[in-house]
């Protein structure tokens, strides 16, 4: 684009209504941003409609996010963005312990339970990549054929191998870190010689202690022997290029979000709050893929602006334009009202919002099955303190985990489970650091140079082992609108209803029976306890757990073979609506044991393929010899 | 006749000695400004100072590997490497002096004197000729700007080390590109000379990409004469841009235009001219600092005190650093990632020393010294 650009991606409600786009996305975060860059550089015009602040593309917009985490008093997933009522988010510590029968309205989320769920997503430029972890599993082949191969859950349209290609597209534009030999396990495969873009994050020291006891430890379940090896995990987190990359071309990592000069955002430093902010932007986030599209000078960029409404043509089912409500100040009720149209419409906006704009637009499909199947991971915490120190809260969240649970036989009768090592001490169990500091003051009156030694003792001998369950789609689980609940805009708010089935429970009490096996091998000193009174409290076959979600909303919008089984056909188009896309983790059948992530990066790959064939068989794009000629 | 020929490999080791001296003298300078910055303000102007002291750091690490390369010996823990600040810079400017100074406007304009371009478009440069004053000869170069302000440079200058030839003479140049076009012109002398003899350093010395890599530029081994002028010219326009021009070959802005951007308030875009900046603004705060005192030294602080036994003990982290860096470039680069610690300690030792007045009478804060040990 040419340097008088350089601001003027950024568009008024006003001008973006007048405007006729090839493409109106809903969503600034992953999958908005890799729709809307490969159909930029393919020569399309795209708006890309956010509905939260668009203040993030300096430094010091980040730097004012990573300050507001600073000085939270609640380091929760959402602390570092500013109160937005027009575009409210849900927060973590507003989870309530939920009474039977009576829905919980206090926070964003309108929870009917019966398990109230503590997951959140961000509504801000970048979306929930801006809080993520950045873990970028791959999902295993047999996580695609549930149902023909264990008799529960889905089957997906869309296999491993259809997925391969497209999962190396996402893991260069995540800029992934990872060896490859580590991932060979439970039937994933890659082609010949594949290495990732960057090398592993290197183990931690605790890794290291837990490797060197565990490995090679045997576990049988099913009449089947599981070997536990300790290993590497694969995440978006700058780190060393490996020169291998690219038939040997390497890779170039790509670094800090700015309009203007900014070269930050180089390799991790190991400063332990990768969720919610990365104060050096190590980690990914979406909003590098976007800056990458504006750079074509074909996206405009409408931000402080929430989708209200999908139009639909009676007679074609096609879509004819998205209604929006525009917001000058994220605490004031003012708005103004607009719509805007394109060709092709691309809801972005994730599992739970993309379900409620549909609702919301009166739209439940031939199926009925908009907003159903919600699906999270279940995450079981458990902890223990290791014989010696083992240096918590140094490197990035997670850099190992124990695979090996992930595929089986057991399937058929409970879920798979995998296990991630937490760098980071008990933080999210037991909301260390502080309430160490809590338990040596006021219960054991410690003080000065004691106090700092007895602190320093506890916290580097802590061990959070985190045990990700899957969930299976099931209908009751769901996404719903109710006019008696409105945010200050006046749209609906998603009404939560979630359960957490026994499939996963019994991978749950598997987990933590397992978890205290690999604490006594490693003589570590059990710590685990379950507070029947947490929200997240689940009681299952007389014994209690605190179960917590993994902000990894799916499923609402499944995709299938067929528009009686799903909602979206195998590339994210809606059987219904011939020029919409629902786009992200609504559309998986199933999320195994992945963050969702790179799968559903893998699956906008595919789905800016189909679009940009739909816009070619259309007609030539719009604006392409108006926009080469701009450039 | 020029007064600079590097003709002997003795020669050229000398002044790649210089340039990691160089290279090296101008990072307490910007980590001094950098850290006076109040954390959390100056969020811009932060990053700007910190990507130029990053990019002083793989200079540094190139001026090594090219010593490496032709069969020198890097040693960052030699008596006198570390200036004793306010110091002529070792390749012999001698119309200022680095300073160890808080972010300030007078820093600025004193990183802008040890950024400045050797030669640009917008700079008319005038008749170069070489003088010879007693026994210092002296390249001297008059420049008009623009403006029409005549920048000359008296030939007058105390002793400095690395800027010796012989016991007589010393040379000076009006700034780190000329030095660097010297010894890229030495370089292609002794190759001719000697041919691929010339690089007769072991390859397993040069450190690689894997230490290091940034937004701009990337470390790469020097071997043999092209990846040896790839290094200078990365050098060269990392300071001060391709032919004097804003950015570089790369497209990234040099660090004399980074620098301006914080005197004038904006960033420079591709298209700009000299002194117009047309991106986005940068917010400075200037007064969003620690009041530190500027070229301060062990003796200013209160004698006896924690704060003194604070200053020094930064001072034996800072040389156990180098020599750390020393070992790196003698064959063990996998300490480089184990020093990535030691800097995040470094930046503690100096902010902690940073927050403490020094006493007595002002209310200047104290500042790390870099007196070596």
């Amino acid at each position: 684009m040419s340097d008088g650009m350089h601001r003027a991606f950024r568009v008024t409600p006003q001008a973006a209504s007048t405007r006729t786009y090839d493409v109106v996305v809903v969503g600034s975060g992953v999958s908005g941003a890799i729709v809307a860059k490969e159909l930029a550089q393919s020569g399309y015009r795209v708006l890309v409609m956010e509905a939260g602040p668009g203040e993030e593309m300096s430094l010091a917009d980040y730097q004012r996010s990573v300050e507001r985490f600073y000085g939270a008093v609640s380091k929760d997933n959402n602390a570092p963005y500013a109160e937005n009522r027009n575009a409210p988010m849900p927060r973590g510590p507003e989870t309530r312990k939920l009474l039977p029968g009576v829905p919980d309205a206090s926070g964003y989320l309108v929870q009917k339970g019966p398990y109230e769920i503590d997951s959140t997503y961000t509504r801000v430029l970048g979306g929930t990549t801006r809080h993520w972890e950045a873990k970028a599993l791959r999902m295993l082949p047999e996580d695609f054929e549930l149902r023909s191969r264990f008799g529960q859950g889905l089957d997906w349209p869309v296999t491993y191998d259809d997925l391969r290609p497209h999962y190396q597209k996402a893991e260069r534009e995540l800029g992934v870190a990872g060896d490859v030999a580590d991932q060979a396990y439970c039937g994933i495969d890659f082609e010949p010689g594949y290495v990732l873009p960057m090398h592993r994050m290197p183990p931690s020291y605790l890794d290291q202690l837990i490797a060197r006891d565990l490995d090679g430890a045997e576990v049988t379940l099913d009449g089947e022997t599981y070997t536990l090896v300790v290993r590497s995990t694969p995440q978006a987190r700058n780190g060393v290029p490996n020169p291998a990359y690219d038939g040997g071309r390497g890779y170039v990592p790509t670094g800090a979000v700015s309009l203007d000069q900014a070269e930050l955002g180089l390799r991790c430093q190991g400063n332990t709050n990768c969720v919610p902010i990365c104060p050096v932007q190590a980690k990914y986030d979406a909003r590098r893929t976007l800056k990458a599209g504006i750079d074509t000078g074909r996206i405009d960029l409408l931000t402080q602006t929430v989708a209200s409404r999908v139009e639909i043509d009676p007679e074609t089912g096609r879509v004819t334009a998205i209604d929006f409500k525009s917001y000058h100040d994220p605490l004031s009720p003012e708005h103004e009202t607009g719509s805007v149209k394109a060709k092709i419409f691309v809801l972005a906006a994730n599992a739970v919002e993309n379900a409620r704009l549909m609702l919301a637009s009166n739209l439940h499909g031939s199926s009925d099955l908009v907003g159903r199947n919600l699906m999270d991971h279940a995450y079981l915490l458990t902890w223990a303190l290791m014989p010696e120190p083992a240096g918590a809260y140094r490197g990035p969240l997670c850099t190992s985990g124990i695979e090996d649970l992930r595929g089986g036989g057991f399937r058929r009768r409970q879920a798979a489970v995998r296990f991630s090592i937490h760098n980071d001490g008990w933080g999210w169990a037991t909301g260390s650091p502080y309430t160490d500091l809590d338990l040596l003051v006021d219960a054991q009156n410690r003080f000065g140079a004691d106090l700092r030694r007895a602190l320093v003792e506890r916290v580097s001998r802590q061990l959070l082992l985190d045990c990700m369950i899957e969930v299976l789609p099931d209908e009751s689980n769901r996404v719903t609108v109710d006019p008696q609940y409105l945010d200050q805009l006046g749209n609906p708010r998603p009404v939560i209803a979630f359960g957490i089935p026994a499939y996963t429970m019994e991978a749950a009490a598997f987990a933590r029976r397992l978890s205290k096996r690999i604490f006594q091998r490693i003589g570590a000193e059990d710590h685990t306890a379950y507070d029947p009174g947490a929200y997240g409290w689940v009681n299952y076959q007389g014994e209690g757990y605190v179960i917590r979600g993994g902000n990894h909303w799916a499923g609402t919008h499944l995709m299938g073979a067929s528009a009686r089984t799903s909602v979206v056909d195998a590339r994210q188009r809606a059987w219904d609506y011939p020029n919409l896309y629902l786009v992200g983790a609504g559309s998986m059948p199933s999320i195994g044991t992945s963050n969702t992530t790179l799968t559903l990066a893998a699956l906008c790959y595919r789905s800016a393929e189909t679009i940009a064939a739909d816009l070619r068989d259309e007609s030539s794009p719009l604006s392409l010899v108006a926009a080469e000629g701009a450039a | 006749m020029s007064l600079h020929h590097i003709t002997t490999i003795a020669g050229l080791h000398r002044h790649l000695e210089a340039a990691m001296q160089l290279e090296h003298a101008t990072i307490p300078p910007y980590l001094t400004a950098l850290y006076s910055i109040r954390p959390g303000t100056n969020a811009e102007a932060f990053n700007i100072i910190r990507v130029v002291a990053v990019e002083e750091m793989l200079h540094l690490t190139l001026a090594g590997n090219l010593l490496n390369a032709v069969g020198g010996k890097p040693n960052l823990t030699a008596k006198g490497f570390v200036p004793d600040f306010p110091a002529f810079l070792p390749d012999g400017e001698s119309d200022f002096k680095a300073s160890l100074q808080p972010f300030s406007k007078a820093a600025i304009q004193n990183f802008l004197q040890i950024e400045r371009p050797a030669k640009s478009a917008h700079h008319e440069a005038l008749e170069v000729e070489p003088v010879a004053t007693g026994n210092v000869a002296v390249l001297e170069r008059h420049r008009q700007r623009q403006g029409a302000a005549t920048l000359a440079r008296p030939p007058a200058a105390a002793g400095l080390r690395a800027a010796r030839v012989d016991d007589d003479t010393e040379e000076h140049f009006f700034s780190i590109g000329e030095f660097y076009k010297a010894i890229e012109e030495g370089l292609e002398a002794l190759y001719a000379e000697h041919g691929d003899a010339l690089f007769c350093g072991d390859p397993r010395l040069q450190v690689t990409g894997e230490y290091y890599y940034s937004g701009g530029g990337e470390l790469a081994p020097v071997t043999d004469l092209a990846s040896a002028k790839a290094a200078i010219r990365l050098i060269s326009e990392q300071g001060e841009g391709y032919e004097g021009g804003i950015f570089d070959h790369e497209g990234e802005i040099s660090h004399y235009y980074r620098f301006e951007q914080l005197l004038l308030g904006r960033y420079y875009q591709r298209g700009d001219d000299y002194g117009k900046p047309t991106g986005g603004t940068v917010p400075v705060d200037w007064d969003a600092i620690y009041p530190i005192k500027a070229n301060c030294k062990l003796g200013d602080y209160p004698a006896g005190s924690d704060l003194y036994r604070a200053g020094e003990a930064f001072n034996r982290e800072y040389a156990a650093f180098l020599g750390l860096l020393t070992r790196a470039f003698r064959g063990e680069p996998e300490v480089l990632i184990q020093a990535v610690g030691d800097m995040f300690r470094l930046k503690d030792m100096i902010t902690q020393l940073m927050r403490q007045p020094l006493g007595g009478t002002g209310s200047l804060h104290a500042a790390p010294t870099f007196e070596m040990p």
